[in-house]
């Protein structure tokens, strides 16, 4: 091969790694040196100190985590069957799903946050729903509620978790279903111990991402819970931008950043345990 | 399709496909429903009709320029992320690179990281260097979390081509510029198409980044509802977040015909 050619990929990548290295390399990289450096010079961990000593932001990092976890929960628990259903539907069916998955997707939190704040007050289309009021614990509606959060996190992350289910369910074999029912396995078996284990991979993979998503998620949570239920995004956000005191929303962010590290690192394990049908 | 599949189940798919239908686009059906609501006041359903907010939306200057930047925003992202993450990807699928794996993980990872650790990481980097945000620093964030996304669509049609016809090119005496004129580039096309507007679409959506990077010069259409929600809710936000849907459906509409949604996504 000639030098040119040996040139030419690296020539192509150059734009995108030059890029990378100053838009998200370095912001991340100064993020982290700021949360740990004094402000009269040299290295601290006063913001760290102030940050596991701070019950209010301790309380609305566990509120993320937390509410993390259960959002997590409830998106597996319909993006599992609706992926499956995608699957081995017909193709009209699987298109109107796509589209119906893909629309809210592509739009902007923002405005789907809106819909669900008109739809969540006291007289809200959600209120009207016989037994509301016991969910929502108030006859004020959903707005103010950790419910309500639920309710609208779950419609913005139900995306995610599908398009990554979809993809692997689609490529098990429906011939692998068709083995086990004629060894005598009924429907519901099958799809525990065939279909089930056969998916672990994507529902792995799309639970890690619902979960990242959700803990560093906070226009719905700001919207829809509102400043009584503060999230840790939030508090980043309010301490970054309202109170300026970006060393100390550094300090939160690096907090969230390692928590998110450790989930997709642990994930990515059992990710890859390899499974066998 | 697998046979006989319970009644129970069958009755099950149907009502979590209903629910989920249901579940997924009422929100956006009851921001355009009161969009064109004569009620002052945000109601679903609808009481009468009226475009008298979309003329608000479309004449008030609290949407017209955040929407003009937005576009501009949005546009010049998808260009920059086309061009940027297409190199990268034939660099990545055409030539043995070592440590390619790396290079790869490396240019995907903004997919991963919280978009809110970029933005407060580029906010503080800006404030330390060059003072107020910028329109370029926004334009450079979004094209870095729009580069995976066209990296992926771009790899995903390169990998199912074949390489025969470049060799081909290349050994017929084609210079490395018509190479990629007549033969690579047409080749990628509908995956650097996708890949635009997945670039637009994630600029234009935006709102976090946008958010942090925000000044009285530097609010974008997102972030102009986003205000107006802290305050007021008005039909007009309606109108303009409608306004916002019905792009995103014109987009979806125009990237199903080039390529298919259904190839794109599973």
């Amino acid at each position: 091969m000639s030098i040119r050619t040996r040139k030419e990929p690296w020539l192509l990548l150059l734009p995108a790694l030059a890029l990378l290295t100053i838009g998200f390399v370095t912001p991340v990289a100064g993020m982290l040196l700021m949360s740990v450096q004094a402000s009269a010079g040299g290295f601290t961990l006063e913001n760290f100190t102030r940050l596991f000593t701070s019950e209010y932001h301790l309380q609305a990092a566990w509120r993320s985590l937390r509410l993390g976890v259960i959002q997590t929960l409830v998106t597996l628990l319909l993006a599992v069957p609706l992926s499956y259903i995608m699957a081995r539907a017909g193709a009209k069916v699987r298109s109107f799903l796509l589209i119906v998955i893909i629309l809210p997707l592509m739009t902007s939190v923002v405005v789907r946050t809106f819909g669900w704040v008109v739809l969540m007050g006291p007289m809200g289309l959600l209120m009207q729903i016989p037994g509301a009021e016991w969910i929502a614990q108030s006859a004020q509606g959903f707005l103010g509620t950790e419910v309500g959060v639920v309710i609208a996190m779950v419609q913005v992350l139900l995306p995610f978790a599908v398009l990554s289910i979809l993809g692997v369910i689609s490529g098990i074999r429906p011939q692998l279903e068709e083995a086990s029912r004629t060894l005598g396995a009924g429907f519901w078996r099958t799809l525990w111990h065939v279909v089930l284990p056969l998916s672990i991979p994507g529902i792995v993979a799309g639970a890690s991402l619902v979960f990242v998503l959700s803990v560093s998620s906070f226009i719905t949570p700001r919207f829809i819970g509102g400043p009584q239920i503060p999230v840790f995004a939030q508090t980043i956000y309010v301490d970054a931008t309202t109170n300026l005191n970006w060393p100390f929303a550094a300090a939160q962010a690096v907090l969230l950043f390692a928590g998110v590290m450790l989930v997709l690192a642990a994930t990515a394990r059992i990710g890859k345990a390899p499974v066998r049908a | 399709m697998i046979r006989s599949v319970p009644i129970v189940g069958k009755i099950l798919a149907i009502l979590l496909g209903i629910f989920i239908t249901l579940y997924m686009l009422v929100p956006l059906l009851v921001v355009a429903g009161a969009s064109i609501s004569e009620s002052r006041f945000l109601t679903f359903p609808p009481k009468g009709f009226t475009l008298e907010w979309y003329v608000d939306a479309l004449t008030s200057d609290t949407y017209l320029e955040p929407f003009r930047l937005s576009l501009m925003v949005g546009v010049v992202v998808a260009i920059l992320a086309a061009t940027i993450g297409t190199a990268a990807a034939l660099a990545l699928t055409r030539f043995p690179i070592p440590g390619a794996g790396a290079i790869q993980a490396f240019l995907m990872s903004p997919l991963t990281l919280p978009t809110i650790i970029l933005a407060i990481g580029a906010l503080s980097l800006t404030s330390m260097t060059i003072g107020a945000p910028n329109v370029g620093v926004l334009i450079v964030v979004h094209v870095v979390i729009a580069i995976p996304y066209v990296m992926r669509t771009v790899t995903g049609v390169m990998a199912r081509a074949d390489h025969f016809t470049e060799e081909a090119s290349r050994t017929l005496g084609a210079n490395a510029w018509n190479r990629y004129r007549l033969v690579v580039l047409p080749i990628a096309r509908p995956g650097i198409a996708a890949g635009a507007f997945f670039a637009f679409n994630i600029s234009f959506d935006d709102a976090v980044i946008a958010l942090f990077l925000r000044s009285p010069q530097l609010e974008t259409l997102p972030i102009a509802i986003y205000g107006q929600l802290e305050f007021s809710t008005s039909p007009t936000v309606a109108a303009v977040s409608t306004l916002m849907v019905l792009i995103t459906v014109a987009l979806m509409i125009v990237l199903e015909r080039i390529i298919g949604l259904g190839r794109l996504f599973v």
